[in-house]
């Protein structure tokens, strides 16, 4: 596990600036991947502390990358945010994520989140 | 026997419903005179045998000839009656009954004594079962026997006696005719009756498939409606989402410190994107309640919550327009109430943004407690401002979707008009009810009553 990693699995590039930004102001070091089938390799090597998780990507979906990270047990201490913009899936994921954010998610909003998550508080901050 | 055995007996299986009628009812007589001949038949015999000897041998021998003889003839025309269409049985029915009449007694009492009366039997029979004319026919026929009987015995024939049958036919063909003139209108009042309901049938049968259609295209059109606002929304929300996150990232100096002027500028930009946002997100949940797919999640939760998010959501705003925003806890309110709190959020924010939006001086009030005694088992959030207030006639357009009160409001005041329609139906989704109290001058009330949890009723 890098407890220093974020990955963020989101396909609008003007998002994932944003989302990694803000978890860069919460000490993170980021990682951006656009694409559906390109996470679930990168996902095989590694096991970052956060992932923030787009639904509509291209080739393999949100919702199916989720299910596979639930399933190892290698991704037993991370954290997944959703992040999307359909409330219904928001409703249907809110029990299998550890947090659904619906878009627009604010710079400052995901910041503050993630540093409560941050490597040098994570002990103190389990319970969240 | 039930008439409906009987019934069976007597119809007879025909297209033409004239031709059944009459046949029927050459069945009806067959059966009749039937069974009176086999009563004289009777009856004779009774007296024959009766030590008074009342009757005459010959007669009684005469009687039980022609009955026997008259029996046969009636089951003959009965199997014809059955079997041909037409008038073959009907005719000789009457031949056979006329005959049987002038054998049935001695010939002068059948030509001018107690007989002779009955030959107008025949007569009256030949209009129902033959032609209404046919009566006049068997009036002649009759004439004939008669004269013919009455030359045989050597006596003038009774003039009288004939012109009375005629008598007999003319009434008989008067009300057969009439009878079949009113069938045969009934009979064109059913046609066109039978017309009527089946042009009407189809008339209504091509209305029904119309409204189906039409019905069809509005679902379609319903269908598409959803799916075109919740995508609408989604790219709508994706770009203002990412023009509010670099402002943010600007604002807060990650890409370098910003002028003052810069950052007032930025804070347009924020304050107008969120303005946008929020009323995509109002069209969102208008179209989630308009397809049912909005669900609640209800938890317990302490009103003071509701009213310290209400403050930080909603004070800024207040407080920019130089409005007092004051809250009250009655302190019998139920602890903890129940429901979805970012809904009831919602309706709160909503229900105090729409009074800040029209109260120009004085403040807003907002009032959680017990509802009034109306709601007996329930909790109410009330919204009061000292605004312009609601006249009559106003009131029931202000939860209209997409309805502004008063038109002049329109450009000073933003919002497409959704954020009371979503709080009316929120409120009912959740089994509770808003009251509109307002008066022209003396500021507006909104109060929302929710029900309260079972274990926290009391009676009243």
């Amino acid at each position: 596990m890098n407890e220093r990693y974020a990955m963020i699995i989101e396909d609008n590039e003007d998002l994932a600036i944003i989302f990694a930004e803000a978890l860069q102001a919460a000490g993170f070091e980021t990682g951006i991947i656009q694409d559906g089938e390109r996470a679930v390799k990168e996902l095989e090597t590694t096991q970052p502390r956060i992932i923030i998780l787009d639904l509509h990507l291209p080739h393999v979906s949100g919702e199916e990358i989720l299910k596979g990270i639930r399933a190892d047990p290698r991704f037993e201490d991370t954290r997944v945010i959703i992040a999307t913009a359909d409330p219904r899936m928001a409703d249907m994921l809110k029990d299998e994520a550890d947090l659904v954010l619906l878009k627009p998610i604010s710079f400052g909003q995901l910041r503050d989140l993630a540093s409560r998550l941050a490597p040098e508080k994570t002990a103190s901050s389990q319970s969240e | 026997m039930k008439p409906g055995v009987l019934n069976k007996w007597l119809d007879v299986p025909s297209t033409d419903p004239d031709d059944a009628r009459r046949r029927k009812l050459l069945n009806i007589l067959l059966v009749g005179t039937g069974s009176l001949i086999v009563v004289t038949l009777l009856v004779t015999g009774l007296l024959a045998t009766s030590p008074l000897e009342s009757i005459s041998q010959s007669l009684f021998r005469l009687i039980l000839q022609g009955g026997v003889v008259s029996l046969v003839g009636i089951l003959i025309v009965f199997v014809i009656n059955r079997e041909w269409s037409g008038r073959i049985a009907s005719s000789l029915f009457l031949l056979i009954l006329t005959l049987a009449i002038a054998f049935s007694d001695e010939p002068r009492q059948v030509v001018e004594g107690r007989s002779v009366f009955l030959f107008t039997i025949p007569i009256l029979m030949a209009s129902v079962v033959l032609f209404p004319w046919a009566s006049f026919a068997m009036a002649g026929v009759t004439t004939l026997i008669v004269a013919r009987m009455a030359v045989s015995i050597d006596i003038v024939p009774p003039l009288p006696t004939m012109l009375g049958f005629f008598a007999f036919a003319l009434v008989s063909w008067l009300s057969a005719r009439s009878l079949e003139n009113a069938l045969k209108d009934l009979r064109a009042l059913n046609r066109e009756l039978d017309q009527r309901v089946e042009d009407r049938t189809r008339e209504l049968r091509r209305a029904n498939r119309q409204l189906a259609r039409a019905n069809e295209r509005l679902l379609e059109l319903d269908r598409l409606k959803s799916r075109f606002v919740s995508m609408v929304s989604h790219e709508l929300r994706t770009p203002l989402g990412a023009i509010q996150g670099f402002a943010e990232m600007l604002r807060a100096g990650i890409y370098g410190s910003l002028s003052e002027k810069q950052d007032d500028a930025l804070q347009r930009v924020q304050r107008n994107t969120k303005r946008l946002l929020n009323i995509v997100n109002d069209l969102l949940d208008q179209a989630r309640i308009e397809a049912g797919e909005l669900s609640l999640h209800p938890e317990p939760f302490s009103p003071e919550v509701l009213v310290e998010d209400l403050r930080s959501t909603m004070g800024v705003l207040a407080e920019q327009k130089g409005l007092s925003l004051t809250v009250e806890i009655d302190e019998d309110t139920p602890q903890p109430v129940y429901g979805d709190r970012e809904r009831l959020h919602q309706v709160l924010v909503n229900l105090t943004n729409n009074a800040i939006k029209f109260t120009d001086e004085g403040g807003i009030h907002v009032h959680i407690g017990r509802a009034n005694s109306d709601y007996s088992n329930h909790w109410a959030m009330a919204v009061s401002d000292t605004g312009p207030g609601i006249s009559q006639k106003d009131k029931e357009l202000v939860f209209t979707p997409f309805r502004r009160v008063d038109d002049s409001m329109t450009r000073e005041h933003t919002g497409v008009g959704l954020g009371l329609s979503i709080v009316k139906q929120l409120v009912e989704l959740m089994d509770g009810d808003i009251i509109l109290e307002s008066e022209l001058g003396h500021g507006s009330t909104f109060t929302v009553v929710l029900p309260l949890q079972r274990e926290q009723r009391r009676e009243s």
